[in-house]
């Protein structure tokens, strides 16, 4: 059960980009253990309003603050509660996982990260891939060492980008019943994209639709589904497609993967 | 039901700075031991250098015995302190290029890693690749020139440590173009070194440059340290006044570069650059 801690606070949140406005006085709050879905359509500025809450896109406007310390001016100390990974990013090149996850463990802290990056690998069971090199590992594996990497220091507030994108369903299993276990353990809190409406109605609690750079739906899965007046987010998730099709034009200067 | 293990126990302050360079002059060695071809810059390079120079001052030398033999000595000393300059400057541009090739950039910024301190791990490793080529080329000017710079004396390590400075320096610039103009500025590494090298007057006196270079020349901070590397060749003292003029323009020049880092990591966080290299 989520506890009333404020791990993540998003106030007012802008963004602009050459062409077009990419997030719209967004806000959002995440408490201790809690697992949030962000989710939309392409273009709906989720990838940006990511990069903003893990500093690595200033704002225009608004301010984020992980566990009470602000992201603008205090970055490195805010990351040390962040972990993120995306389904996206390859693991470094020419070093094996152990390698890779002790440069990590070091980065945030861990002068010897070895038994931490031990208990991650068993917790995904992938202990058997420590000794090999990243360039070895399918997607799903690199996915889950990912995750490993981005736990290794037990952060406060866990952000995966698009993690279960073309997973088959064991490691995508594995990789939901991993993040509930930490979440659960330490109150991590979760802040996940994904275009897979179903793995994320088996993973999180609660679900925050961005359509245009604003927030146009909060609550549970069900809770967000009635409101729309469908049965599952699919169609909630259709539903936003198509209103931003009629309403508007596509947008092509948001950057993303 | 298993208890919960405790939080691991992280380091704070100098000590954990120092961790988190150590780990990234790690990562980077992993990667220089795993891809020999990466070894060019700090083996074949510096070794070709020196046989194409030291081959240069051989045949200068034998034409005119008295002014070639000093000519002889310009070129050899020349191109083994110019590879502190490159090497120290490539090691830490190639040291960001590198995360962007394995597109590692995004990764390692959402970590607490700060700025200062993933330069200070890529200039430490560095340090280790520039331990090499200069070697490479020293030695290759003993075993194939019979030139020992060492004969230069201990005023080679104030002129190394100013170039040493200017690399870092340089790098610095680097890194910041690459971040602001994407991967395809990258080129300018090496190609830069390629502009400082001959304003440097490395083998001549810059009165030898077009007169309209002379000014950018004498505000290059490369002139000054090479042109007391050439009193000491000549067997005088170290020019204290030349290497002065090098530091105080390598300060000058060092503010310069972090401010304009600076400004391009603000850029670079303001436009959303991330995703070029994602």
């Amino acid at each position: 059960m989520p506890s009333m801690d404020v791990v993540l606070e998003a106030r007012g949140l802008v963004k602009d980009y050459r062409r077009s406005r990419a997030v719209d006085g967004l806000d959002l709050v995440v408490h201790a253990g809690e697992r949030v879905a962000l989710l939309g359509p392409n273009g709906a500025g989720k990838t940006t309003t990511l990069l903003m809450l893990l500093g690595v896109v200033t704002p225009d406007e608004g301010s984020v603050h992980v566990g009470g310390r602000p992201i603008a001016g205090d970055r490195s100390h805010a990351a040390e509660e962040v972990g993120f990974a995306a389904g996206y990013l390859p693991l470094a090149e020419r070093l094996r996982v152990r390698e890779y996850l002790r440069l990590y463990g070091n980065l945030y802290g861990l002068a010897h990260p070895d038994a931490a990056i031990d208990a991650g690998l068993a917790r995904f069971r992938v202990e058997h891939l420590a000794d090999a090199m990243g360039t070895e590992l399918s997607s799903g594996q690199r996915t889950l060492v990912g995750i490993v990497r981005a736990t290794l220091h037990r952060p406060r507030l866990l952000v995966l980008d698009e993690p279960t994108a073309s997973l088959d369903p064991d490691v995508s299993r594995r990789v939901r019943e991993g993040l509930r276990a930490i979440c659960d353990e330490d109150d991590t809190a979760l802040v996940v994209t994904s275009h897979d409406m179903a793995e994320v109605e088996r993973l999180c609690e609660r679900v925050v639709f961005i359509s245009g750079g604003r927030v146009v739906a909060d609550g549970t899965p069900t809770e967000v589904a009635d409101r729309f007046g469908h049965s599952d987010l699919e169609g909630v998730f259709l539903h936003l497609a198509d209103d931003r099709t009629d309403a508007r034009p596509p947008t092509t200067a948001e950057p993303g993967p | 039901m298993t208890a919960t293990p405790p939080r691991p126990d992280r380091l704070h302050g100098p000590a954990l700075t120092w961790l988190r360079m150590r780990a990234v002059a790690r990562r980077h060695a992993y990667v220089l031991l795993r891809s020999p071809h990466r070894l060019f810059d700090v083996t074949l390079w510096p070794l070709v250098d020196v046989l194409l120079f030291g081959a240069l001052a051989t045949y200068v030398a034998r034409g005119h015995p008295t002014a070639g033999g000093k000519a002889a000595g310009y070129l050899i000393a020349g191109i083994v302190l110019w590879h502190v300059v490159y090497q120290s400057q490539i090691s830490v541009s190639t040291g960001l290029l590198e995360e962007t090739w394995s597109r590692n950039l995004l990764n390692l910024m959402v970590t607490p890693l700060r700025e200062v301190e993933y330069v200070g791990g890529v200039a430490l490793f560095g340090m280790f690749k520039l331990a090499l080529g200069v070697g490479v080329v020293a030695v290759g000017a003993l075993v194939f020139y019979s030139f020992d710079v060492s004969t230069l004396g201990f005023g080679l390590v104030p002129i190394a440590g100013i170039l040493l400075l200017v690399g870092w320096t340089i790098a610095l610039f680097v890194i910041g173009v690459v971040l602001r103009f994407g991967a395809g500025a990258e080129a300018l590494a090496w190609g830069v070194m390629f502009v400082v090298m001959p304003l440097s007057g490395i083998f001549y006196p810059i009165d030898s440059l077009p007169t309209a270079l002379q000014p950018v020349a004498q505000a290059l901070p490369t002139t000054h340290a090479f042109a007391a590397l050439r009193g000491l060749v000549d067997g005088h003292a170290l020019a204290w006044s030349q290497l002065g003029i090098a530091a105080a323009e390598t300060a000058v020049l060092a503010v310069l570069a972090c401010w304009f880092l600076i400004r391009m990591l603000r850029t670079f966080r303001r436009r959303g650059l991330i995703t070029r290299f994602t």
